[in-house]
């Protein structure tokens, strides 16, 4: 709660202070935030580890420069958070049939597959990446970016402190039990893979707006979701501030490496993810936890 | 019409009848016992009842809802919920947390918060849960966690509970107490159950009727004592 707020002062800050360099920081590390946050709606409360969130980043990047030009921005994005929504919402029951390692290769599947699908679509249609003009103000893109950011992190808090979340931990527990004693399993499992997918939707068009040009390839890239699920298992899943520390961890991290060291970059993704699995767990959220309740 | 109306009621597993056409009426209040070897279909027959298992034939009627074809959390919510034989906790949350989720939803209504801290109190009352409500379901012990399905089915409101085997795996004492608590549970509660037993003597002290199954079939049925004394009964069991 007190992180969404620093995060939105801040965010709000850096336009009237910052250097082109650091509202780019910024809109990287608003970003993962909010993509990392809306993975925890579904994987850290449900246990249900998606590999595919790209998949959500791409339709959104997809649907908003589609609609880019004919409809103002603001419309573009909503209509790419629907539209990821409506494919999570479309696809969520054959693929929430199964769970574990079966759930984290199939939604990889499914994510590769789409992109290919929309590689095959905009190579027939003879087109090669597409540019779009006319694109908002830096600020405002960074205004936007922040919001979302803010908007999934009170999401993800509301989503663990409400009914629905301790039906969707009780699903993570025990799904068996949990249907017994009343939990609508099916529906709860689905409602949170949709409402992990908008946000990612929104985030894929606003992306797509900074870097103005659409390529399949790279909107649906497979290093999207392993940086997600990255961060959030580094960051910690058992709290809402898990997914925020690991997305600004990550993401600073990162610009240091581009900077320097750019060949580096999923090297040390992957080390840094079997350190954290083998030697904390419970995350930076567990490791904070754990310094405050010593000190 | 009964509480509950199993009528013809078979399970096929391919070559394997586990149920074949089992018929009974539980009456409202009553604790109605199953007997029966390991294998002769009684947790078989809590499945299908419980919306787990979709029978191969027959219907079961419930409070005068058809269940079949039901889900599990459907059938929950409108009263009736079972115990798991192996238990099956939410084990990385805690005792209160257990119990607040089957209040949360196992009634099908929204209940307020003050309502549900009152489910949850009155559950770990009844099973004598109330001074390990903090702990993490995992670290109870075997007996705490048979205590704790039992907390559940209660907190969910269900007005028939079936109890599947909570005393296997417990030692002496600790049967004497729970058999005590299930006492106290026929006396405290407008309950009805159903409740699966291998321990004989304890079916025997609690049931009002006793059915008895082998190999999916009926082959007994009346009070305890005319259970006691049935032909058939003796030779299944004692051979």
């Amino acid at each position: 709660m007190i992180l969404g707020v620093a995060l939105a002062v801040f965010g709000a800050a850096v336009p009237a202070f910052g250097s082109p360099y650091l509202m780019g920081v910024v809109f990287q590390v608003a970003m993962w935030i909010a993509l990392a946050q809306s993975w925890s709606m579904l994987s850290a409360t449900t246990g249900y580890l998606s590999l595919g969130h790209a998949v959500f980043y791409g339709v959104g990047a997809y649907v908003c420069v589609l609609l880019t030009g004919t409809i103002p921005f603001e419309l573009a994005l909503l209509a790419a958070a629907a539209a990821a929504a409506l494919f999570a919402a479309l696809v969520g029951m054959p693929v929430l049939r199964v769970r574990g390692p079966y759930f984290v290769i199939l939604t990889y599947g499914l994510s590769e597959l789409v992109r290919h699908v929309v590689m095959r679509i905009e190579s027939a249609l003879g087109s090669f990446g597409r540019m779009i003009f006319d694109v908002p103000a830096t600020e405002v893109l960074l205004w936007w970016m922040v919001g979302l950011a803010v908007l999934a992190t009170l999401g993800a808090y509301a989503i663990r402190h409400s009914r629905f979340g301790a039906g969707l931990a009780a699903i993570r527990e025990d799904e068996v039990a949990a249907e017994t004693v009343g939990v609508p399993v099916t529906r709860l499992k689905l409602l949170a893979f949709i409402a992990s997918a908008a946000i990612p939707g929104a985030v894929g068009g606003l992306a797509l707006l900074r870097t103005s040009y659409f390529e399949p390839a790279q909107a649906f890239d497979p290093v999207i979701s392993f940086t997600i699920v990255t961060m959030a298992l580094v960051g910690g899943t058992e709290t809402v501030r898990g997914p925020i520390l690991g997305a600004v961890g990550f993401a600073l991290l990162s610009e240091l490496l581009w900077s320097s060291l750019p060949q580096l970059y999923m090297i040390v993704l992957g080390v840094t993810l079997i350190a954290f699995i083998l030697f904390v767990p419970r995350g930076l959220s567990g490791l904070v936890g754990r310094i405050g309740r010593a000190g | 019409m009964a509480f509950l109306d199993i009528t013809g009621v078979s399970k096929r597993f391919g070559g394997l009848m586990a149920l074949s056409d089992v018929s009974l009426q539980v009456e409202k209040g009553e604790i109605f016992g199953l007997m029966g070897a390991n294998g002769a279909g009684k947790t078989t027959l809590f499945s299908v009842i419980a919306g787990h298992v979709a029978p191969s034939a027959g219907e079961v009627v419930f409070n005068g809802t058809r269940l079949t074809g039901l889900s599990p959390s459907r059938i929950c919510r409108l009263g009736l919920c079972r115990t798991f034989q192996i238990v099956r906790p939410f084990a990385g949350l805690t005792v209160a947390e257990n119990l607040r989720v089957a209040a949360l939803y196992g009634s099908g209504r929204k209940l307020s918060a003050v309502e549900i801290a009152r489910v949850v109190d009155a559950a770990l009352e009844a099973v004598d849960l109330s001074d390990r409500r903090h702990l993490d379901a995992a670290q109870l012990t075997l007996s705490g966690q048979k205590r704790l399905e039992i907390a559940r089915a209660l907190a969910t409101g269900a007005q028939l509970v079936m109890l599947d085997e909570v005393m296997a795996g417990l030692n002496p004492t600790e049967v004497s107490a729970m058999l005590a608590t299930l006492e106290r549970l026929r006396g405290d509660h407008r309950l009805t159950f159903v409740i699966v037993e291998h321990v004989i003597g304890a079916l025997m002290t609690l049931s009002d009727r006793i059915l008895v199954l082998d190999h999916g079939e009926c082959i007994a049925f009346g009070t305890p004592e005319e259970i006691g004394n049935h032909d058939r009964v003796a030779e299944v069991y004692f051979g």
